[in-house]
């Protein structure tokens, strides 16, 4: 897009908006939480030290200093309380993690919301549905693990390893610097772990997707297998592919692997040396630094912690996924947020210049992306009473003039003035049917209104006969996206809306495109009933019966007007009417 | 699980596991091996720590006492190094496991759907519908590894370990197995008792969330126009809420049963510490293996850390295979093979008193159809979209089965017919071209896998796409894209046509053949069509008969109204 990011995204985010920098930005917005999150998982932390604490004291009590199992009920009550408290803060980690993920996610819905309806139906309308649709779901949802748990799970990652690091310091010095010196190699297999999972992430992605794609293909093509006797062979084939993607991606997780299985050498590697080290220590073997000091409580405190000093990044390695995920579907949500929304677009339109016009286009022209320029610059002004068809043959522009008349795009240059308080009715080829009742189909337009006027617009669509004979009448459920109305049927519905919404300005885009003829006939009908009611009308069309229902033709050539039978006439109307004024 | 049908829902999908018993068996081994390396690690430790320190302390004294060093140093190191590898082949082989399940599933369910009708697979063509299988079939891949392996090998692990406890001491063995047992038992039924409602709708949550979206998007000018933008969106933000709810609880209750495991494995070292300190005090045990006992047990931890989260969404899995389980069942009354062979040469055409009604739609799309058509007939068949064409195509084709009526083909009843020869001998040009993802060869091949490569190349320059085919780079072993999408529409239509030509069919249904095309191709499409139609009986499915694409060679012409042939169509015949 050649204008670039608006400026409240610019304001927000700075001067570019990456993946990276929109993540952090709506993790500022929940920082509560996640601070929260990490504090409860701090808390684990710092409770788990406790209770290896008292397990080490209670042995070295009991083993050392003689002291009776009896006399140290006040340690195992400890212990045992200490449990409880841990448990109840690894629990409020979840839920606090969870709790910044769900209303990330629905800040992120709604933001990407926002910017589609400020891009309008045509820009937003321009992108595929299902994908976008995937982006306002499932994108959504591949943020959760991020926020949930990686996230706070990175601040432990240092947090925890440091705090042991501590104790253990002031527990044995030696046995520090075998942690310590672990510890420049954290950074380093952190980067390696995420360099391996990041690989894996993506040969695995394309190796995936490419896999998806031969399974999804052969299905979606059934029929034609079936229509050639191929589907044996096909079923060999779709089996033969999964076989060779397990090959393909064994090769790379055997890679990917290493890095985690490195991490968890160190665990076991730390957890031996530290028994070894810390059993030659007492028993006397070792005779340098603080070793000669050690006892049994020291000892094996530093054998429990040991585990725990490297636990933290083991559990980050494991949600490392979650970052990857996180960071595609947002490349994504940001490649949408970072599309222009045409500011002028919901700004308010200025009014026409005189009365009975309902809207008019002054010097308006229309780039589309790719495409170039695709209207105007050109002149249109629509009066009251009109019927106007719009004609040209396909790809001239008849729909986007429509839609500029619609306000659903901002011209780029020129301005659309409309009449005071304007509202207007819109259908097209496709009309928006919602699971629900016909009766919640209708209201869409018109949500106050009464079963009786519901009953007269479909009259007035033609459609209350196919209602009347209905069991349920209004009350009928539409099946998804309007299943068991037949497209004639679906084209009424949305007319009935037309007739319920009392605009005065009606738009039409195509709207008798595959009907046959007997339904277009009836279609043709109702709009001149609803001319009839004093509606202006604005038909896209190629269709001769809908022109010759027009009064007034207009003909478009590569986005320019060629001609327009009611130029004339209509200023002669204007004429009149001023007389008349 | 309460519910009985749980083992009767999971039951064919365990049993095509199954089929890798071994490989499953070897996959929980490794998994059992690293753990039982985990504990034998953290255990011997401390053992190995506390003796020294009582052998040191011993010394101090001035007590003979001495502590063989190398039997457990070597046994430290053992389990450290089988913890590493154990865990990395473990990965690696489970790993392999899951994607030999994920082969096993796609090729059990692929020859399922290869035996569906047009009237399932055509709502199965959706891309969500498809999405959702893939997601499926991931879910039941990883059924092993997530729900079977893990609470198997964790069961075990509490076996031995309350076992080798009991062993030293017999009570606190007992305790440790009541405390892990009930434990395990509700971190697997009980997380899946309460986590099966939210996590077996969570599914249909998402795709209602999904459908208000698309609904959204699609409708946006309308909604716009109305002003009902706002409305329709505090909708969508319903349903949001909805799933968000449903996430919370089972959010909460995975994180209950998180913390769960912890406070347990806890509570059952404390009791292991207590009964053996206890034991200890009576001179039942030495002071090292009371240490090591409570340390067993609290890297026991490990086993039971994947199991709540796992459990609590097993809803999701149930759902899953419900679903797969009802594709399957649709493909189940697939109807029995016919073994009439179709005579060589044209075919005629009987349609008598066909009726074909779609379940859930108000009105049948064919009604009373009768049609005779003799061997060699070129029929036009006219109507608007939704008129019913495609139907007649779909019931000829026997991809559809008539709901009432009789069809005939060169004097056999259709559902008689051998697939074989009914494939061989009728073909279609349908609307939907299926290109396949595959080389350009290949998808030519479907349509005679014995062609050579001569006829592959005459079968491109029968419609002109010789010359372009040889300036690829790669020729015939050139890839079309998802769908065909490298390819303009109108070379699509053209390969689809070059695949009939490399046919011998005594049926042809030509649906709008030149769509896309310009009109000076089509007119030389046309003349050779004519030619290679001789003898060979051809139904053309058109809009209407009008302008520069009218097909060649047309004998008669009947059009359909509303499901109906409606009777002026006859009188409009026209030869062509």
């Amino acid at each position: 897009m050649a204008k670039g990011i608006t400026e409240p995204m610019g304001e927000r985010f700075g001067p570019e908006l990456t993946p990276r920098r929109w993540l952090a930005a709506h993790a500022a917005g929940q920082r509560v939480w996640l601070t929260l999150a990490a504090l409860a998982g701090f808390a684990v932390g710092a409770l788990t030290i406790v209770q290896m604490l008292l397990l080490a004291w209670i042995i070295s009590r009991l083993l050392v200093d003689g002291a009776s199992v009896a006399s140290l009920g006040g340690g195992f009550l400890a212990l045992a309380a200490v449990l409880p408290v841990r448990a109840l803060a690894q629990w409020g980690q979840e839920l606090a993690g969870q709790e910044a993920s769900l209303r990330i996610r629905r800040a992120v819905r709604a933001e990407l919301l926002d910017h589609l309806a400020a891009m309008g139906p045509v820009r937003a309308g321009a992108r595929h549905t299902a994908g976008l649709a995937s982006q306002l779901v499932e994108q959504v949802e591949a943020l959760d693990g991020y926020f949930a748990r990686f996230l706070p799970q990175l601040r432990l990652a240092v947090a925890i390893p440091v705090m042991i690091l501590v104790v253990v310091l002031w527990l044995d010095w030696l046995a520090a610097l075998f942690l310590l010196l672990a510890a420049p190699l954290i950074p380093l297999f952190m980067a390696l772990v995420g360099m391996g999972a990041e690989r894996l992430n993506q040969a695995q992605f394309a190796a995936v997707s490419r896999l998806a794609g031969h399974f999804l293909d052969r299905v979606r093509g059934i029929a034609t297998l079936q229509l050639f006797h191929r589907t044996e062979a096909a079923t060999h084939e779709v089996h033969e592919a999964a076989d060779d993607y397990r090959r393909l991606s064994m090769r790379t997780l055997r890679l990917a692997f290493l890095s985690s299985a490195v991490l968890e050498f160190f665990a076991s590697v730390a957890i031996a040396v530290v028994a070894i080290y810390v059993g030659f220590g007492l028993l006397g073997y070792i005779d340098y630094g603080p070793s000669p000091q050690l006892t049994l409580f020291t000892g094996l405190l530093v054998l429990l912690l040991a585990p725990e000093f490297f636990q933290p990044l083991r559990s980050l390695a494991q949600h490392y996924h979650d970052r990857a995920a996180a960071l595609g579907a947002a490349d994504g949500m940001v490649a949408l947020l970072s599309e222009a929304a045409a500011e002028q677009r919901t700004g308010r339109p200025r009014p026409v210049r005189e009365a009975g016009q309902v809207v008019s286009l002054v010097n308006v022209t229309l780039d589309h992306p790719g495409r170039g320029r695709v209207l105007g610059p050109l002149d249109l002004t629509v009066r009251q009473g009109d019927i106007l068809a719009i004609t040209g043959p396909s790809g001239v522009g008849k729909s986007a003039l429509l839609q500029l008349l619609a306000g659903f795009v901002a011209p780029d240059q020129g301005e659309r003035r409309v009449m005071d308080g304007l509202s207007f009715a819109w259908m097209d080829q496709r009309p928006l049917l919602i699971p629900g009742s016909l009766a919640d189909n209708l209201r869409l337009a018109a949500p106050g209104a009464s079963d009786a006027e519901l009953h007269q617009a479909l009259r007035h669509a033609g459609l209350a006969d196919v209602v009347d004979a209905l069991p349920g009448g209004l009350a009928t459920p539409l099946g998804e996206r309007g299943s068991g109305l037949s497209g004639g049927q679906a084209q009424r519905l949305a007319l009935a809306r037309v007739f319920l919404s009392n605009s005065p300005l009606v738009l039409l885009d195509e709207p008798t495109a595959s009907l046959d003829e007997g339904a277009e006939a009836g279609i043709i009908e109702s709009l001149r009933q609803l001319s009839d009611t004093g509606r202006t009308l604005v038909i896209a069309t190629h269709h001769p019966a809908l022109m010759a229902l027009a009064t007034r033709r207009l003909v478009l050539a590569e986005g320019r007007v060629v001609s327009d039978s009611g130029e004339a006439k209509g200023d002669e109307k204007d004429d009149e009417r001023r007389d008349d004024a | 699980m309460r519910d009985p049908s749980l083992p009767i829902t999971l039951r064919p999908w365990l049993r095509l596991l199954a089929r890798r018993r071994r490989r499953l068996m070897a996959g929980a081994a490794l998994l059992a091996l690293t753990l039982g390396s985990a504990i034998g690690l953290l255990a011997l430790s401390g053992w190995f720590i506390t003796a020294s320190a009582l052998t040191g302390m011993a010394l101090a004294a001035g007590l003979a006492a001495t502590l063989d060093v190398h039997v457990p140093g070597g046994g430290i190191r053992t389990f450290a190094v089988t913890r590493t590898v154990a865990r990395y082949v473990e990965r690696l082989y489970n790993h392999d496991t899951v994607l030999r399940l994920l082969a096993d599933l796609r090729g059990t369910l692929f020859a399922v759907m290869a035996r569906l009708d047009e009237r399932v697979l055509a709502r199965r063509r959706a891309s969500d519908w498809l999405n959702r299988l893939t997601a499926d079939i991931d879910t039941l891949d990883s059924l092993y590894l997530r729900l079977l392996a893990p609470p198997a090998v964790a069961l075990l692990a509490v076996l031995l370990l309350s076992g080798f406890v009991a062993l030293w001491v017999p009570v606190a063995g007992l305790a440790v197995a009541a405390l892990l047992l009930s434990a395990w038992l509700w971190l697997t039924v009980g997380q899946a008792w309460l986590g099966m409602a939210p996590s077996h709708s969570q599914v249909s949550h998402v795709q209602r969330l999904r459908s208000q979206a698309i609904e959204h998007l699609q409708g946006q000018a309308e909604l716009e126009a109305y002003g009902a933008r706002d409305a329709h969106r505090r909708l969508l933000l319903q349903r949001e809420s909805q799933l968000q709810q449903l996430q919370r609880s089972l959010g909460r209750l995975s994180g209950f049963g998180t913390s769960l495991v912890n406070l347990m494995v806890g509570l059952a070292m404390l009791t292991a510490l207590w009964l053996a300190a206890m034991a200890w005090e009576q001179g039942g045990i030495s002071g090292a293996v009371m240490v090591m006992l409570p340390l067993a047990v609290l890297a026991t931890g490990e086993a039971l850390a994947l199991l709540p989260v796992a459990f609590t969404h097993l809803g999701a899995t149930r759902a899953a295979a419900e679903r797969l389980n009802e594709l399957v069942a649709s493909g189940g009354e697939g109807t029995k093979p016919g073994h009439e062979a179709l005579p060589a040469g044209p075919l005629s055409v009987v349609l008598r008193g066909v009726t074909l009604r779609y379940p859930g739609a108000l009105q049948p799309a064919l009604e009373s159809v009768d049609l005779a058509l003799p061997a060699g007939a070129r029929l036009a068949l006219t109507g608007a979209s939704g008129a019913g064409k495609s139907s007649v195509a779909a019931l000829l084709t026997r991809q559809l089965p008539p709901t009432a009526g009789e069809i005939r083909l060169g004097g056999s009843a259709l559902h008689n017919i051998e697939e074989r020869s009914l494939r061989e001998r009728v073909a279609i040009l349908g609307q939907r071209v299926d290109l396949f993802q595959d080389s350009l060869a290949h998808n030519l091949y479907l349509a005679d896998p014995k062609a050579d490569e001569s006829e592959l190349w005459r079968a491109l320059a029968w419609v002109e796409l010789a010359d372009w085919a040889e300036s690829l780079p790669r020729g015939l072993a050139t890839r079309v894209g998802e769908g065909g999408r490298q390819l303009s529409g109108g070379q699509a239509r053209r390969l689809a046509l070059a695949r009939l030509w490399l046919r011998d069919p005594g049926l042809v249904i030509l649906d709008e053949p030149f769509a896309g095309l310009d009109a000076e191709l089509a007119a030389r499409l046309s003349g050779r069509l004519d030619q290679w139609l001789a003898g060979r009986t051809v139904i053309y499915l058109v809009h209407q008969l009008a302008g520069a694409f009218e097909p060649p060679g047309i004998t008669r012409h009947e059009r359909l109204y509303q499901g109906r042939l409606t009777d002026c169509a006859a009188h409009s015949f026209r030869s062509g």
